[in-house]
Order: structure tokens, then C-alpha cells, then sequence
């Protein structure tokens, strides 16, 4: 092909024409701060992670504890509570093993991989902890009609009344759009994460993925 | 850090600051977006340096690091002033005050290639080099026989830039 091997005539010709960067240069360059996705990923990962903990430790206040000893579901509470640290835990282990697997000596396709995999633990853990919210206010509700006094004299006047289909049908229909609700915030704001950091990435990676078919 | 360590760094990338300066001026229009990425692949550069043993050569080694910084991590995404704005003027001094018409083909070439994606341009590059496919494979992480076949992709693309 002439037109390529004409710049590649000139490729070897214009070492002269860069303004060249001096070693002071260089030495102030190693001191700046990188911009690299890889970064922005640690620092977006970090904070999901202590994000979800403190949401965690929030709702384990004592008061929360309390009600739950009044529901009588304090022990399955306090087991479901360790199994989720060490699930955290080996997301965790997971993400920083995937993290530090990151290399730009790899070539580009097992890097963008590496990257994709890193955000895939995070994203992971994230539908892993709404799908603990959901089942937490699941829980919530079916103990709150079993337990609270107050709901359950609600109930009783609403059954009372003949309105115990509607009522119940209200509560599902309520507690089924808050939990969408929540998914759907979440959703939209990991859209937003993974449009501003990742679109350059994906982009190249389906490029890089469309030569291999 | 260590500074002998520093020291032999910052001394052959000075030596061989020209392979970034053409990935820039692939990947890049305009002065600032140029040095912002020569900066961003001088940092993970030198990031990598400890693992770099002198097996191969500098230049070979700094390729893979810095096509993966330009395509892979570096966030500023160069597209919405990828087409007419480049300035090749300041970047590109004549080598050749008397073949007008090369030298303006060559522009013209660098602005086919600006039109290209990220992934291409890699491909563009190495080919550029010099590279056999073998290397390209390699740092690309696709097959032989895919880059070869993507190779000729890209050169009908480029004629068809150039003679639409």
C-alpha cells in the first residue's frame, strides 16, 4: 500500500521534529500525579466497599438490635450477619488479587481483561448487597405483620372491615416499588460510573474482541 | 524510590522519548493533549520500570506499556477533536523544505489516521515500526493470522480516507 509507505518513509525521518523533553523534565514528570482509569477505579471500588459498610453498621445500632430480639429473630440475624462479613471479606481478597493482577507489560487485550474483571468483582459486590437490601426489608415486612403489635391491630381493623385483600395488596404493592426504587437509583448511578470511566475501555475491548471473531 | 534507579530511568527515556512522542501525536490532537499523554505514559513507565530486567530492549519493552497507557488508561478521550482542528505544524517541523507534495501527502496521511480508532492505530503504529506480525500479536493479544487480515482492513480503510 504506497499511501502508508509513504508515512512510513518519513516515520524514521522525524525523530528531530519532537520538541524534546529534558531529564529535568522527566524527573518533575515522575512526581505528578497519574490519571490513569486503573487509579479511578481503585479509588470508585474503595468507596463502594466503605460505602456498603457504613450502611451496615448504620443499621446495627442498638435499637435495631432490640427490635430484633422483640421479633425473636436475633440468633438467624447474628448468623446471616457473619456470613456476609466473610462473603465482604472475600470480595475483598478477590478485588485487590484482580486488582494487583492489573500490568501494562501484559498486552492490551488480557490488560483491558484484567480491568474489566477488577470492575466486575465491585459490580458484583454491588448486586450482591442489593440483593441483601431486598431481602433484608423482605424479612422486615413479613416480621413487622408477624410481630409489631401495632401493624397487627391494624390489621385486624382492616380485616375487621373486609378490606384484608386490599390492605395486603397495598403493602406488597408499596414495599415492591420502594425496593425498585432503590434498585433503580443504584442502577442508574453505576450507569453514570461505568459511562464516564469505562466507555473508552469498552469501546477498544469490543474492537479489540470484533478482529478476533 | 530508589535513586540510581531513577536516574537510569530518566535517562533512557530521554534517550528514547521519540517512540512516545509518535504514539502522542497518533493518539493525540494538539499540544496539551500531547503532553498530557507523554506524561501519563512517562508515570506508568516508570511504574513498570522494576519489573523491566534489560532482557529486551528499552524501546521494545517502553512499546507495550505505552500503547496500553494511550489506548487502555488514559481516560481523556481525544474523539471530539480527532478530525480538522490538528495542527500538525508546531509538532512537525519540515525535514524536506523541497518535496512540497510529500510532505503534504504525509499530512494528509496523519489526518486519515487520526480517523481511525484507538485499537487501529496501535495496529498503524507497529506497522510503522517496523514490527512483524508476530510482535504485533503479541502486544496487541490477538492472533497472528487476525492481524495480518485487520492490517489489510486498515490499509483499505486509509485509501479509501484518502481517495473517497
Amino acid at each position: 500500500m504506497e499511501e502508508l509507505d509513504v508515512l512510513k518513509k518519513a516515520w524514521k525521518n522525524q525523530d528531530a521534529s519532537y520538541n524534546q523533553v529534558s531529564e529535568n523534565d522527566i524527573y518533575a514528570m515522575l512526581h505528578r500525579k497519574s490519571s490513569s482509569i486503573v487509579k479511578w477505579i481503585l479509588i470508585v471500588s474503595i468507596i463502594e466497599f466503605v460505602f456498603w459498610n457504613i450502611i451496615s453498621f448504620a443499621f446495627s445500632d442498638e435499637k435495631y438490635q432490640n427490635k430484633l430480639e422483640s421479633y425473636g429473630i436475633e440468633d438467624i440475624m447474628f448468623i446471616v450477619n457473619v456470613i456476609n462479613y466473610v462473603i465482604v471479606v472475600g470480595f475483598i481478597y478477590v478485588f485487590y488479587k484482580n486488582y494487583r493482577s492489573i500490568s501494562t507489560l501484559d498486552s492490551t487485550s488480557k490488560l483491558m481483561q484484567s480491568i474489566v474483571n477488577t470492575r466486575k468483582t465491585v459490580q458484583y459486590y454491588i448486586w450482591y448487597n442489593l440483593f441483601i437490601v431486598t431481602l433484608t426489608i423482605i424479612i422486615s415486612i413479613v416480621m413487622m405483620f408477624a410481630h409489631n403489635p401495632d401493624i397487627i391491630s391494624m390489621m385486624n381493623e382492616q380485616i375487621s372491615e373486609g378490606h384484608e385483600s386490599i390492605f395486603i395488596f397495598v403493602c406488597v404493592l408499596v414495599s415492591m416499588a420502594f425496593i425498585a426504587l432503590v434498585i433503580g437509583v443504584f442502577w442508574l448511578f453505576y450507569r453514570l460510573i461505568y459511562g464516564i470511566l469505562l466507555k473508552k475501555l469498552f469501546a477498544n475491548y469490543k474492537e479489540l474482541k470484533k478482529i478476533e471473531v | 524510590m530508589d535513586q540510581q534507579l531513577e536516574q537510569s530511568f530518566v535517562k533512557q527515556l530521554k534517550d528514547n522519548q521519540n517512540i512516545i512522542h509518535k504514539i502522542c501525536r497518533l493518539y493525540t490532537s494538539g499540544e496539551d493533549a500531547h503532553k498530557d499523554l507523554f506524561q501519563e505514559i512517562t508515570i506508568q513507565l516508570w511504574k513498570a520500570y522494576p519489573k523491566f530486567r534489560g532482557e529486551s530492549k528499552f524501546s521494545t519493552w517502553a512499546y507495550r506499556v505505552a500503547l496500553n497507557t494511550a489506548i487502555t488508561l488514559y481516560r481523556k478521550s481525544t474523539r471530539s477533536v480527532q478530525t480538522s482542528s490538528f495542527d500538525t505544524s508546531n509538532l512537525f517541523v519540515r525535514q524536506d523544505e523541497y518535496n512540497y507534495e510529500e510532505e503534504e501527502q504525509i499530512k494528509l496521511m496523519y489526518e486519515a489516521v487520526h480517523q481511525l480508532n484507538d485499537i487501529e492505530k496501535a495496529l498503524v503504529f507497529l506497522y510503522l515500526e517496523d514490527k512483524d506480525y508476530e510482535e504485533i500479536s503479541e502486544t496487541l493479544g490477538i492472533s497472528q493470522v487476525n492481524a495480518r487480515v485487520k492490517m489489510n482492513r486498515i490499509k483499505t480503510k486509509l485509501r479509501k480516507i484518502l481517495n473517497p
